[in-house]
């Protein structure tokens, strides 16, 4: 039997055909986006920093993400130009603390709006707004704009450096911030310290944990999902070092063997919008797992071990990140040098003719821009953002992350929680 | 005390978006009390009522409608193309909240289709969007994102049936009467004319190299601040005129100038005015200004 099941409540909607047996188990699954924005025609013809404006409008959750990818890209065709450019030391640190905001207030959404609202609702409970989820999310957001001026839709970062030139007042005010977010993270997300979190996923005992993340895996084993959700083994980070990890051996990755297949578009005959994004012809997962196994992180890379690639990795590993990202935003706030150049003007773009790529981490996984820039303007745009990576739609012979993880779900509603792990954004997904 | 009146039934619908109103709505640091006065029949984050295939299904009558994202006919919800669910949903409505640049003049998204994508009301600056008929009861909240506390504004003027003043775009004058240049700290940098040397300084205004359009641009940034902290042009960033129908203009970090004289003027200032001002302002050399704020780094 073909069942098609829009997925809402996600960043966007995506619509998943599923195949399934007499029992209703999935044998097949294939996943559609349907809306299409053309943002790289759109960047076409524009001077290149007005892409520091436009970017960031490809998606409300991650639109910092884009900003920080497009002002590497502009300095990369910089130096591809021959034109030495220079960043201090203090704007690569606030650049990283905004963007390590972006993923802490993501994972924190993800948990709360995504994980326990959809695993509660099959357990049979009711759900209410998760007031202080957002409430936190929302000082996470505040701690970035104390740099960025405001989130979402920021475009602070310009090629040379940020446009801020902070006080420290401002990192006073991120530093309590960030210990409210912590302890918000102590008390309600883990019901423990971070070092108890990371002893428990060492010893296998997350389950016993007692804060909403405990909840959200004790609703998936009663599910019987939490060991579930199985794909490659195949994991790919291009932003921060690049390494592609396949049956447990790390190799660093070569951004050479990236490439984009639009053979399951509409253009093509298919039925999405989504181009897949393939590492040497196959489908790699991306996002924090990744992140995680490929630097062997203690706790997660443990917990592998166990289960594999399966749900509660995938969601340990999300919930890990939002540890580890507080520790680390809280170690550049306390090491700032402020009496660093914010900014150092580079030459006008105008006399910029090159190529650039600007990739970085985000909340999902990879994220790609490229770009050809002419004088100044922009001739040719193309991004890969990180759900192209893990929500690809596949062949029978080479199955995209998402879908490998579906097929065999004892039913559609659990392969579509499955599929919710992997936090689905449709809106990146289809620029 | 007024009494408490009912919950109003709002319907947030989105059409060609990137969810950043949503994600700014969800920034409001009191959601929880104005979610005490709304129920949402349909919201794409939080719980609600009906889903979205529901929603298209049951078409349900509301006391306001909150559409998120520029409007083209053919775009589909759950089936459902624009042309009939969003008139349909607001036909039936008591309110219609315009969330956004893209709902309000077509945004960014309006680029990669000018002929097809448009506002509610008013494609860029004309009133020829699929609602024009209904305007009376539209309230545009322009921006790009909107802020949080607009949204939270006018559903509470709507609860307690306040009248609401409006602009020639139905903006609420008490929102975007102000210009994002009122309140930005670089103020007396703008009057005796001293440009920021280059980004990432305190000083200077960016109104002369930068592009900066908080002088002609409307809406409370610098009075509200964003992320209750901060702004653009707090932050160093030049104002991109997100709240203006025009936007996105070209060479955002640039600013056109005719014979060295930005070519775009503050609102309502004439041209021979400015530049008699500017002239006298010039003429001086105020050494505070020209110093670094604060030059403890030595
Ligand atoms: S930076 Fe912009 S908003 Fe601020 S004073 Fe100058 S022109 Fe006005
Ligand atoms: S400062 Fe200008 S660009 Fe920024 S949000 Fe306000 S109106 Fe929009």
């Amino acid at each position: 039997m073909i069942t098609h099941e829009l997925i809402e409540r996600i960043e966007g909607e995506a619509v998943l055909d599923f195949q399934t047996d007499k029992s209703g188990a999935v044998q097949d699954a294939a996943i559609r986006f349907l809306h299409f924005r053309g943002m790289e025609a759109i960047l076409e013809g524009r001077n290149a920093l007005d892409a520091l404006v436009i970017t960031p409008r490809v998606c409300g959750i991650c639109g910092h993400s884009h900003l920080i990818a497009t002002v590497k890209m502009i300095e990369d065709a910089y130096r591809n130009a021959g034109v030495a450019i220079r960043i201090s030391d203090k704007a690569t640190a606030i650049r990283q603390i905004t963007l390590s905001c972006e993923l802490i207030q993501n994972h924190i959404k993800w948990l709360y709006l995504v994980m326990l609202h959809e695993s509660g609702k099959m357990m049979g409970e009711e759900p209410t707004v998760a007031l202080k989820a957002l409430y936190v999310s929302s000082q996470v957001n505040q701690l970035c704009a104390l740099f960025s001026g405001q989130w979402p839709h920021s475009s602070y970062a310009l090629p040379g450096g940020v446009s801020c030139d902070p006080t420290h007042i401002e990192v006073m005010q991120a530093l309590k911030i960030l210990s409210d977010v912590e302890r918000f993270i102590e008390d309600e997300v883990l019901g423990c310290t971070p070092e108890v979190f990371e002893q428990a996923m060492r010893d296998n005992e997350v389950l016993s944990l007692s804060g909403d993340f405990g909840t959200v895996l004790r609703n998936f084993e009663r599910l019987k999902v939490l060991d579930t959700g199985k794909s490659h083994g195949r994991f790919l980070v291009l932003g921060d070092k690049s390494v592609a990890m396949a049956n447990g051996i790390r190799n660093s990755a070569d951004f050479a063997l990236v490439s984009e297949d639009d053979s399951q578009t509409f253009e093509h005959g298919g039925k999405t919008y989504a181009k897949n994004a393939l590492y040497n012809g196959e489908f790699y997962e991306g996002g924090p797992l990744a992140r995680a196994l490929v630097q062997e992180r203690t706790g997660i890379t443990d917990l592998y071990r166990t289960y594999g690639d399966s749900a509660i990795i995938r969601l340990s590993a999300r919930v890990a990140e939002m540890v580890s990202l507080c520790a680390q935003v809280r170690q550049l706030l306390t090491s700032l040098d402020l009496s660093q150049p914010s900014f150092i003007p580079p030459p006008a773009i105008e006399s910029i003719s090159a190529e650039g790529i600007g990739i970085i981490e985000a909340p999902r996984g990879s994220l790609i821009h490229r770009a050809t820039i002419e004088k100044g303007k922009i001739v040719s745009y193309s991004i890969i953002t990180p759900t192209q990576w893990n929500l690809g739609n596949g062949t029978a012979s080479n199955l995209g992350i998402a879908q490998k993880a579906m097929i065999g779900a004892e039913s559609i509603a659990k392969a579509s929680l499955i599929f919710r792990t992997f936090d689905v954004c449709s809106v990146c997904t289809t620029h | 005390m007024p009494s408490n009146p009912a919950k109003l039934r709002v319907i947030w619908l989105q059409g060609i978006t990137c969810n950043g109103n949503t994600h700014s709505f969800l920034n409001d640091p009191s959601l929880g009390t104005l979610l005490d006065s709304v129920e949402f029949l349909h919201h794409p984050l939080l719980p609600c009522t009906f889903t979205l295939q529901q929603l298209v299904k049951k078409l349900p009558k509301s006391d306001i409608l909150i559409f998120e994202g520029a409007y083209s006919a053919s775009f589909e919800r759950a089936g459902m193309a624009m042309e009939s669910l969003l008139m349909t949903l607001a036909l039936k409505t008591k309110h219609i909240i315009s969330m956004g640049s893209c709902a309000s003049f077509g945004g960014i998204f309006k680029e990669n289709d000018p002929e097809h994508i448009s506002g509610i009301v008013f494609d860029k600056e004309n009133d020829s969007g699929p609602l024009r008929d209904m305007r009376k009861k539209v309230i545009t909240l322009s921006g790009c994102p909107a802020h949080p506390k607009w949204l939270s504004f006018t559903i509470d003027m709507i609860r307690f049936d306040k009248p609401i003043a409006v602009d020639e775009y139905r903006r609420p004058k008490e929102l975007y009467a102000y210009l994002v240049h009122n309140g930005c700290l670089r103020n007396e940098y703008f009057e005796w004319k001293v440009d920021s040397e280059h980004f990432g300084t305190k000083e200077g205004c960016l109104f002369y190299a930068q592009g900066c359009q908080g002088p002609f641009t409307h809406g409370s940034c610098n009075k509200i601040l964003w992320n209750e902290v901060s702004s653009k042009t707090r932050s160093g960033t030049p104002c991109v005129g997100c709240t203006e129908p025009t936007f996105p203009k070209r060479e955002l970090f640039t600013t056109k100038t005719y014979m060295s004289i930005p070519s775009e003027m503050p609102i309502g200032i004439p041209k021979r005015s400015y530049l008699a001002l500017a002239g006298a302002a010039k003429s001086f050399h105020i050494k505070r200004l020209e110093e670094r704020l604060i030059d403890d780094h030595t």
